[in-house]
């Protein structure tokens, strides 16, 4: 079965979230993915989770789960020699990623323009915090202040307290994403003989055209010269998180067109006698709303979440429960639909990863490949490119392998 | 960027996509937000919108509010559905920003898929095209007849992109959701729940939509690119809640390597502090302040004068900062809160302290580095007016992009879709607009059925 990405080589430059991001879901559907790390390797194996909290390069989740598909040299940038095998390398690549700070590229001379010449099918894509241009180009950034100033953080959270940014890394994978796209976008071009192009992501600019809260949220600040802001929990009937017997759910029941059969579910079916009942949610009076929220805590406290989900869920009415992670993997659900695929790693050993995004019906995916330990091919890349085994040791010696 | 000042694209610089043609039977938000990418690198999307009936959580035309209303709602902060100037007009359903923020680059043919004439107009329009993409709840999709297996035989070269929120079977397969609600489900929501709070107070963020969104569009991409190899069209599902998995994939191995589920971070950083949100002056201001280095607390406190904090001996290293850091985000906002966030970011970047000002929506409309960027386009919809929306997020050196054709009203394309594209006569054309089933307003039936 031939994979969607089968044949397109890509050099990897990138540590961290987004740049492995771009380039793993590359490599999990069939690109050639080669890892370049600095010698002590992609800070990420030093960040976790590892086995029972002992770190171990080659058994951190995010490095393992960031790099499936990959296979990993080092290389020493900073070496006249390390340079000179990476621009050789890129003469061997279709695409290039990396995450230098904005003028790296040209101080190691391995700029788009050197790169392309004599190779206009190249795609070089660089992820910065704030782009390759601009007065903030220098500035550094990190996944929550970069949340903060170009994402919707400021409107997460409680009105009576600090906002709250988004879970986790989701700024970077979201960049990484749009990374990734824009590459195969480029050679798609290039396979239907056009050019390939320098693609500048940064950060901040993903994270301000994050589609929803912040693209509807800007348009909506262009059309009423007003911000969205954050807003009180419990606010509006029925909408939004409440506490069930095990846990919280999100069910979006008042003022919509599905209320009556909300209010059948709880037992009150009287509520849609009341004048209020068909009006917009921030349009009922008190008195309704307490009516409304007095029987629906009561009737989530004896429910628990997933069983208020799929009662509610009957009536058309959208809504989802607040799961852990534990949850989350024991799912029957996702279980059943084989979300999750057992990698074997030689040093991390079996252990179960989030598997295939997309079920595709001419090119499934194939079973991945783990993780690459440190370095695990640059012999077998440096042989490749003309390197006599016998030179290995002095390139070792002099801290450019 | 004004048009007199874009410059060339050469044959070799093209935009990928053109030449690609879309239908798009999206609704809301997620499966919009694919379209508009694709349309922003070329792609002919082509929006199938019914006037015979309301599709709801799209148009914002469910609902039509008064300008009293509206402005009660931004008096709350709820500015999502809000139309410019608070004015709802006569067309509402032309001027909600949750729509007009993705329509731009497409064009609206008025049709109803459910009807046998609609049906007829959808089938010359996929023959027509490369790509549909869809996102409603699979039952939806399978009353309507309109599943990959019926469209193939339509076009063999198709690619269908459907995108539930759970997926073309398992138990949740017909649940209905919104990228908050699968955020919630994946375990998302937790995560971000403040670590002394409560789910409840970290209301919705969409998230879940915008990955979906990239994920899509990444997927059409491969899927061409793989077409024009192969010459195979083929069916992508892509359920909401499982291209959001990766995007929490450290979690997730977390307990499948420790059994362990991630608790409440809130702000909180697993090895780094002070690393959170913290007040400055003004009411709800606020600084991003990220830490990883004794070097850089240093500098911090050194910025802020803050001589007590540098030399007490609790946030002397990176460890013990980590293990009190209640105590030293408690000290930290005090101090903060003394400072302007604009002069304060400036001046902790000079000395290489990663800070950020939070942005609200307005200032982030204002921001210089945007500006200079210029990621901010200009456009101009007729009767709705000239504003400044969103543009494209990533940029291509050689290859300058802009938004070509402002966000689409209701049917706006009807008579160039019909006769020009699908083959329609003139007369046939007009006798549809005559019954009602083609138009750029919906049906006065649809309109008086409103609350």
């Amino acid at each position: 079965m031939t994979q969607m990405l089968e044949g397109i080589r890509v050099l990897e430059f990138a540590t961290n979230v987004a740049g492995p991001f771009a380039g793993k879901l590359l490599a999990d559907y069939g690109a050639e993915v080669l890892k370049v790390e600095p010698l002590t390797g992609d800070p990420s194996r030093q960040t976790g989770p590892f086995p029972d909290d002992i770190p171990h390069p080659e058994k951190s989740g995010l490095f393992l789960h960031l790099n499936t598909n990959k296979q990993s040299m080092t290389l020493n940038l900073e070496a006249e020699e390390g340079r000179v095998i990476a621009r050789r390398l890129i003469g061997h690549a279709d695409v290039v990623i990396d995450d230098f700070r904005p003028g790296l590229l040209d101080d190691y001379e391995m700029h788009y323009e050197a790169m392309s010449a004599g190779h206009p099918d190249l795609i070089m894509a660089s992820i910065t915090p704030f782009g390759q241009s601009g007065p903030w180009r220098d500035y550094a950034g990190s996944e929550i202040t970069l949340q903060a100033m170009g994402g919707p953080l400021h409107g997460n959270g409680a009105p009576n307290r600090e906002p709250a940014k988004l879970g986790g890394n989701t700024a970077h994978y979201h960049a990484g994403l749009a990374t990734s796209l824009a590459i195969l976008l480029a050679r798609f071009r290039v396979e239907a003989g056009g050019a390939g192009d320098w693609i500048d992501q940064s950060v901040y600019e993903a994270q301000a055209g994050f589609r929803d809260r912040r693209t509807i949220s800007l348009t909506a600040a262009a059309y009423s010269g007003l911000s969205n802001t954050r807003q009180p929990p419990g606010g509006r009937a029925a909408m939004g998180v409440r506490p069930a017997i095990d846990g919280y759910v999100n069910i979006f029941a008042g003022g919509t067109k599905h209320f009556d059969g909300f209010l059948d579910e709880i037992g009150r079916p009287d509520l849609k006698e009341h004048p209020d009942f068909g009006k917009q949610v921030h349009e009922y009076s008190a008195e309704y709303q307490q009516e409304i929220e007095g029987s629906y805590l009561a009737w989530l406290f004896a429910t628990p979440k997933l069983e208020a989900i799929a009662r509610t869920q009957r009536h058309g009415i959208l809504g989802g429960a607040i799961m852990s992670t534990e949850d989350l993997v024991n799912d029957p659900h996702y279980r059943g639909r084989g979300v999750w695929e057992t990698i074997d790693h030689p040093i991390a050993g079996p252990l179960e990863y989030p598997g295939r995004q997309l079920i595709l019906s001419d090119s499934p995916k194939a079973p991945a490949r783990p993780a690459p330990p440190l370095g695990a091919h640059t012999v077998d890349v440096l042989t490749q490119l003309g390197y006599d085994r016998a030179a290995l040791p002095r390139l070792r010696a002099q801290g450019v392998i | 960027m004004t048009s007199d000042a874009r410059p060339e694209r050469d044959a070799a610089h093209r935009l990928p996509l053109e030449g690609i043609r879309v239908a798009d039977i999206t609704v809301v938000w997620a499966g919009p937000h694919v379209t508009q990418l694709l349309g922003e690198w070329g792609a002919d999307i082509v929006r199938v919108e019914p006037v015979t009936t309301i599709q709801p959580y799209s148009r914002g035309a469910e609902r039509i509010s008064t300008e009293a209303q509206y402005r009660y709602m931004g008096s709350t902060g709820v500015t999502m559905g809000i139309p410019p100037d608070f004015d709802p007009g006569k067309d509402p359903w032309n001027r909600s920003p949750a729509f007009n923020s993705h329509a731009r680059n497409k064009r609206s043919m008025a049709c109803d898929i459910r009807l046998p004439e609609g049906r007829e107009a959808f089938f010359r329009l996929i023959e027509q095209c490369d790509v549909i993409v869809e996102n409603n709840v699979p039952e939806t999709i399978e009353r309507a007849k309109i599943t990959y297996e019926i469209l193939r035989e339509v076009n063999p070269r198709l690619i269908m992109l459907r995108m539930p929120a759970y997926g073309l079977s398992g138990p949740y397969k017909n649940y209905r959701g919104f990228g908050t609600h699968v955020e919630g489900m994946i375990g998302h929501h937790l995560i971000r729940t403040y670590d002394d709070g409560t789910p409840d107070e970290t209301g919705d963020a969409y998230t879940a939509d915008a990955i979906a969104g990239v994920m899509g569009a990444w997927a059409v991409t491969a899927a061409l690119r793989h077409r024009a190899r192969t010459g195979h069209g083929q069916q992508i599902e892509m359920p909401l809640a499982e291209s959001f998995l990766p995007v929490i994939g450290e979690y997730i191995m977390d307990y499948t390597m420790n059994r362990r589920a991630t608790g409440q971070q809130g702000n909180r950083h697993p090895a780094r502090a002070p690393h959170g949100i913290y007040p400055t002056t003004g009411a709800d201001q606020w600084i991003a302040i990220d830490v990883a280095s004794d070097e850089e607390f240093g500098a911090l406190c050194g910025v802020l004068g803050a001589h007590a904090l540098a030399t007490d001996e609790r946030f002397r290293t990176a460890g013990g900062r980590v293990e009190q850091r209640t105590a030293l985000d408690a000290a930290l906002g005090e101090v903060t809160r003394g400072f302007d966030k604009e002069e304060l970011f400036h001046a902790l970047q000079a000395v290489g302290v990663v800070a950020g000002p939070v942005h609200n929506d307005v200032e982030a409309t204002r921001s210089p580095q945007l500006e200079a960027r210029g990621f901010f386009e200009e456009l101009t919809m007729e009767g709705v007016g000239t504003h400044r929306y969103p543009g494209i997020f990533t940029k291509w050196a050689n290859t300058p992009n802009w938004i070509r054709t402002p966000p689409v009203k209701l049917g706006e394309h009807n008579q160039e879709i019909y006769v020009d594209l699908l083959g329609y006569s003139q007369e046939e054309y007009d006798a549809l607009c005559a019954r009602g089933l083609v138009g750029t307003t919906y049906t006065p039936e649809v309109l008086r059925g409103r609350d």
